[in-house]
């Protein structure tokens, strides 16, 4: 088959140039959704009632839709609630001049708490109980136990769930262009479109996503091995 | 723009419903060829030479890394050129379906083969063993004693695997194929960019249905294949505060 | 120091605690005894509050409060006082020896790190485990866990240290490291509750022994009371059936 491959350089140049907000959308959301998950994880550990009915819900609605219809949601939803809050609070602002890269920030971090709190609910129901006893009877409080001795373990076991939760949040933002948001997928999509060069360009994008993929596993292999030391020291005793 | 209607919610439905058969048709159409690919990418991983093993991995890498919609592009734009320049063959007129199948199946391959061949890995070797020392052949003993165990084995990713397939097969619209999505970006579309909020609501509410039956559903087989009583038959209670 | 009364627990309506008293002066080593499920285990977990009692108070120095009311602040307080030897050690599993030791001071009681890291050390020393400071839990054998978790207890230089079975999740070889440094800390006059199935051993150190069994306490006394001449027929045949053996002589 005969590919145009000056185009395809051409566009492999224009979407690693796009590489950066692949990794932004990925970042913030990751990032912005952190604190929110690990309160729903422990809602969903420790609490009972009308808050854990409402967190599972939330949980349940984000697990059981595709992200595509997240974000067909949210994009017609978000734009009129703003207008409306704006309105509320006297405020006169053009919500529909605002960076549609915010709409796409919105809908993957709403998206990501859910999971990410499904990661880290996990990993910290996998602590031993005896861990936060031990540190209470140390005379340490529950935030502290928490913040020194729970969850830097559970961030450890938690690595392979994280790694992935992350590879698939780079493959979701590849939806962003619904948004019109300039990602590597919508960079390679508006070249294609001049010259209908569609498979040059898509097979480009394809070249970006597992080189970024490729990066951020290697980031997270260093990592694990980084922040897991005492248990690699076990694995090195046999 | 119209205030939000609750109403057309319930309104809406019915004209969506129909369509849900090539939502269902997508992913069982991906299952039955995805699981094929997926047992012969597993099988030679598990059993293959060291080439084949490697190509194997070297696939379910790639695949891992690939988002759906760029697979979907790719055959999508790629295939037919594809044809037409390989065996000038127009492959145009082929049913969009076609191509989400081919797409999906790729997809879906990789993270088929990879739970297919832990739960292989999982059912202990004796098993095998035993098998073949009271005169099965490996065949047999593969057939008979490996796979029924660990198709129980696999039934949770299994379940997972289907689940997360209904939902990027949603991804289908984007190539213009009419599912429960895109029949509902068409009426948005007759109603001028209208009702969009209530029609979206109404495909999360059915979505929401299809994915919480699919898990109950494979909740409900485990329990059923996983050999055991139900779990009250063999609970002793034991008494915190008795003698021992 | 220590007094506790009249200490009731149910766990799913089953009473595992039915009213029990406990008086721990300054110095002594008292040893709690009595078969599997008695309630020994949950009573020294009422006492630092791992387990909320369901009735009964506590008088600890100038501290009195009611089990059911006791602030976050009280309990704070009642846990810097005491320190807990677990059966499974229950080290940190993400910090070294030394740290396990230290973060008690550093975090819970704010002192600074290097003046933590010297009372760490010298608690390693006298677990003889000082060269093993930097290692994690995983890479210790079960008697050597156990002391880094008697380490961690004397380092914040509690007024009572409770020890849940501290030996009985350990290997028979194993047991006697861990019971010799609990022999040293009662030398020094520490004052300690033990709750064991060690009888030879409670027999040296004890300067009080306690006998539940039901969530009550059947008999208490010296241990030349208790195992020479126990008054209470449940006293004896748990006796009789764990230490055949075992002649005690005053």
């Amino acid at each position: 088959m005969e590919l145009d491959y000056s185009f395809l350089e051409k566009t492999l140049l224009l979407v690693l140039l796009a590489i950066p907000t692949t990794l932004k959308l990925t970042v913030v959301s990751v990032l912005a959704a952190a604190p929110f998950s690990l309160g729903i994880a422990l809602v969903r550990l420790h609490q009972k009632g009308a808050l854990l009915r409402l967190v599972t819900a939330y949980v349940t609605f984000v697990r059981g839709t595709p992200i595509v219809l997240q974000i067909l949601l949210v994009y017609s939803l978000l734009p009129s609630a703003l207008k409306a809050g704006a309105a509320g609070l006297g405020l006169r602002v053009d919500v529909f001049a605002l960076n549609p890269v915010f709409y796409a920030y919105a809908v993957f971090t709403l998206n990501t708490i859910a999971l990410l709190s499904e990661v880290l609910r996990s990993a910290l129901g996998n602590i031993a109980p005896g861990q936060m006893e031990a540190a209470l009877c140390a005379g340490l409080t529950k935030p502290q136990a928490y913040a020194y001795i729970i969850l830097p373990q559970a961030l450890v076991s938690a690595m392979p769930n994280l790694c992935n939760l992350t590879v698939n949040l780079i493959k979701g933002t590849s939806l962003a262009f619904l948004m019109t948001v300039q990602d590597m997928t919508a960079t390679a999509k508006i070249a294609a479109s001049y010259g209908y060069n569609y498979i040059e360009a898509y097979l480009d994008v394809f070249a970006g996503y597992v080189l970024v993929c490729s990066i951020v596993q290697c980031l997270f292999h260093y990592a694990e091995r980084h922040v897991g030391r005492y248990r690699l020291a076990r694995q090195k005793q046999g | 723009m119209r205030p939000f209607d609750p109403s057309f919610i319930w309104a809406v439905i019915p004209a969506l419903l129909p369509f849900l058969s090539v939502t269902l048709a997508v992913v069982a159409g991906t299952l039955f060829f995805g699981s094929l690919l997926g047992g012969l990418l597993a099988a030679g991983q598990v059993s293959g030479g060291r080439m084949v093993r490697r190509l194997a991995r070297a696939y379910i890498y790639l695949v891992r890394c690939t988002p759906p919609i760029v697979m979907l592009f790719i055959v999508f734009y790629g295939l037919p050129k594809f044809f037409m320049e390989v065996f000038s063959l127009d492959i145009n007129a082929w049913d969009k379906i076609v191509y989400v199948w081919i797409s999906f199946t790729l997809l879906f391959a990789a993270p088929i083969s990879e739970v297919m061949r832990s739960s292989y890995l999982a059912v202990d070797h004796g098993q095998y063993e035993a098998a073949v020392s009271i005169g099965l052949s490996p065949r047999q003993a593969f057939l008979h004693i490996m796979l029924s165990q660990a198709a129980v084995v696999a039934l949770p990713n299994f379940g997972n695997a289907v689940i997360s397939l209904m939902k990027e097969g949603s991804l289908a619209y984007t190539i213009g194929l009419v599912d429960l999505i895109g029949k509902g970006q068409l009426i948005i579309s007759v109603h001028y960019g209208a009702r969009a909020l209530e029609t979206y609501l109404a495909l999360t509410l059915i979505y929401l249905v299809l994915t919480l039956g699919v898990e109950q559903l494979f909740s409900f087989l485990e329990h059923r294949f996983s050999g055991l009583p139900p779990s009250d038959a063999v609970w002793h209670p034991v008494k915190p505060g008795g003698e021992v | 120091m220590l007094k506790i009364r009249n200490v009731h627990k149910k766990f799913h309506h089953i009473e595992v605690l039915k009213g029990v008293d406990i008086t721990v002066d300054k110095g002594d080593v008292v040893a709690i005894l009595g078969p599997s499920g008695s309630g020994k285990t949950t009573l020294l977990r009422c006492i630092n509050f791992l387990e909320r009692a369901d009735q009964g108070e506590m008088e600890f120095d100038a501290v009195h409060l009611e089990f059911t009311a006791a602030s976050s602040r009280e309990i704070a307080q009642i846990r810097k006082k005491t320190a807990f030897v677990f059966q499974n050690y229950n080290l940190f599993q993400n910090k070294t020896a030394l740290e396990n030791v230290t973060v008690g001071l550093t975090v819970g009681r704010g002192m600074s790190r290097i003046q933590a890291e010297a009372v760490g050390m010298k608690a390693l020393i006298k677990v003889g485990l000082a060269d093993r400071a930097n290692f994690y839990p995983a890479q210790l054998s079960g008697g050597q866990q156990q002391r880094v978790g008697i380490a961690r207890a004397i380092a914040v230089e509690p007024d009572v240290i409770l020890f849940d079975e501290p030996t009985s999740a350990l290997d028979p070889e194993l047991v006697g490291e861990v019971l010799a440094v609990i022999k040293q800390l009662a030398k020094e006059g520490k004052t300690m509750v033990i709750v064991t199935h060690e009888m030879k051993f409670a027999a040296e150190v004890a300067t009080h022994v306690v006998f539940m069994a039901d969530g009550n306490i059947v008999e208490e006394g010296s241990p030349e009371m208790m195992f020479v001449c126990p008054k209470e027929e449940r006293t004896r045949s748990f006796l009789r059936r764990i230490l055949p053996q075992i002649e005690y002589n005053i």
